[in-house]
């Protein structure tokens, strides 16, 4: 245990120390002092990020659940649908996913709200991401277990509140917050359609102050903020609750 | 129990069975054996009633199997133990006790203690069925479907995915319940289990019943395919 804490400080100390290194050997003196005055804007941005995400997370959600349903469902045409949507967005980069979305689709409805057409375009492409998550969530309860609650005779809603949700939600927690940190990760391209997120604030700073490095450093960090803790939830949640 | 089946064919994945008759009065725990692919597995399903024959009748103590007085009146038990892994071994009773058949909490927690008792759990009803051995896991569900208080129990070769100890430990678990008055239908590939447990044999090759009768046919095989099973299974 002591020699697992004493291995990690040493790790997490030697990117600390490459980060001072790279800091303090920019062409321009390193001079954090220049974000000062813009911390608000940068928290502002931080703020936004969490919450475009959280919107793209709950919107794919629901989206990835109508896709689900479709794959499953005995309309042939449905599942076609699933299939050339998810190959489509597959070969997509999110990036293109998001400029289609804000600057030829959404015109094309008359739509020009870039940073909504921008989430739109976030939850687009997350949504395929999404339905595979649940698809695998339910293939996970065993068919003997369907015919169990058939035999003892559960009525559906009771298999749904009492056996099926119980189980999903914990197989479905993990990759989800693998989704949201990969929607955390995505959002900073939102910054094309200068939407005020984290990464669009920063480069409003750097603009004003040429703090690029002293920017860049800071943006970096607080993407880090959010998503390592975020992944070690994750991995806490796995341990403590996973189900075999 | 009484048991017949008139006309049966089906097709369940890669076992066929076909135009299968029998008639059986008063026998309280009949096997269904064969090589895999035989049909015997198709059987035990289209008499729990989880399959609709594509052509024929099966009846139970004289209901219908299609009917749900039938399901009601059953208890399953299948290859793997199919607990409900969130639940605890004794959760996965009460559950079912409180909610498919409106038993008082107090009263199928009674019941669920009795039942896992009987099958030497007593000390591992709170844990959850991945913090047991396969065999204690099968044993709850064994204890599960005995909570119920099924005429008939079914067992889908419930030690198919145990190690032999484990094997040894489910069966001598099982053959404790001989006196406990319920009626049983079983797959096994466990000869001296078979030999033990039931009081008729239905011996199936390539979806038809081939021989049938009490378990000393297993001894004296007539047909060439039952002498050929039972020189290779132990």
């Amino acid at each position: 245990m002591r020699n697992k804490t004493l291995n990690y400080s040493a790790a997490i100390g030697l990117f600390a120390v490459f980060i001072i290194f790279v800091a303090l050997n920019q062409a321009t003196p390193f001079q954090i002092g220049r974000l000062e005055s813009y911390g608000g804007l940068i928290i502002g941005g931080f703020f936004r990020t969490i919450l475009v995400s959280f919107i793209a997370l709950v919107g794919s959600m629901i989206t990835g659940f109508i896709l689900f349903l479709m794959a499953k469902s005995k309309n042939g045409f449905f599942r076609a649908f699933n299939d050339v949507f998810t190959e489509i967005i597959y070969g997509t980069p999110l990036l293109v996913a998001i400029i289609m979305m804000a600057f030829v689709v959404g015109p094309a409805f008359n739509t020009y709200n870039r940073p909504v057409l921008g989430v739109i375009g976030l939850i687009v492409y997350i949504t395929p991401y999404m339905a595979n998550i649940f698809r695998s969530a339910f293939k996970s309860i065993p068919e003997e277990q369907y015919l169990a609650m058939d035999i003892f005779g559960f009525t559906n809603v009771q298999r749904y509140i009492y056996i099926i949700i119980p189980q999903v939600i914990r197989i479905l927690m993990p990759p989800l917050m693998n989704n949201f940190s990969l929607i955390i990760k995505g959002s900073a391209l939102l910054n094309v359609l200068a939407y005020r997120e984290l990464f669009y604030s920063v480069s409003i700073m750097q603009s004003r102050t040429f703090g690029y490095a002293e920017g860049y450093i800071t943006m970096w960090i607080l993407y880090i903020v959010i998503t390592i803790p975020l992944s070690q939830f994750t991995r806490y949640f796995e341990r403590r609750w996973s189900l075999q | 129990m009484n048991l017949s089946i008139k006309n049966v064919s089906h097709t369940y994945d890669i076992e066929v069975i076909n135009d299968l008759n029998i008639d059986l009065q008063n026998y309280h725990s009949i096997a269904m054996i064969g090589v895999s692919g035989s049909g015997k597995s198709t059987l035990l399903r289209l008499l729990a009633g989880l399959e609709t024959p594509t052509e024929g009748t099966l009846t139970v103590n004289g209901r219908d199997v299609s009917l749900s007085d039938h399901r009601r009146s059953i208890g399953m038990v299948f290859q793997t133990h199919s607990l409900f892994p969130h639940l605890t071994l004794k959760e996965n009773i009460t559950l079912v006790l409180e909610k498919t058949r409106g038993i008082a909490q107090e009263k199928a927690s009674a019941i669920a203690d009795e039942n896992l008792d009987r099958l030497s759990l007593a000390d591992q009803g709170h844990k959850l069925p991945q913090n047991v051995s396969g065999g204690q896991a099968q044993r709850a569900s064994i204890a599960r479907a005995l909570s119920i208080d099924p005429e008939i129990i079914f067992l889908d070769e419930p030690t198919a995915s145990l190690d032999p100890i484990l094997t040894d430990e489910v069966l001598s678990g099982i053959e404790k319940l001989k006196t406990s008055g319920k009626d049983f239908i079983f797959v096994s590939h466990v000869l001296s289990f078979v030999r033990d447990f039931a009081d008729y044999v239905i011996y199936m090759d390539k979806g038809k019943i081939v021989e049938h009768g009490t378990p000393d046919i297993l001894d004296a095989p007539k047909s060439s395919s039952l002498k050929n099973f039972m020189s290779k299974v132990r």
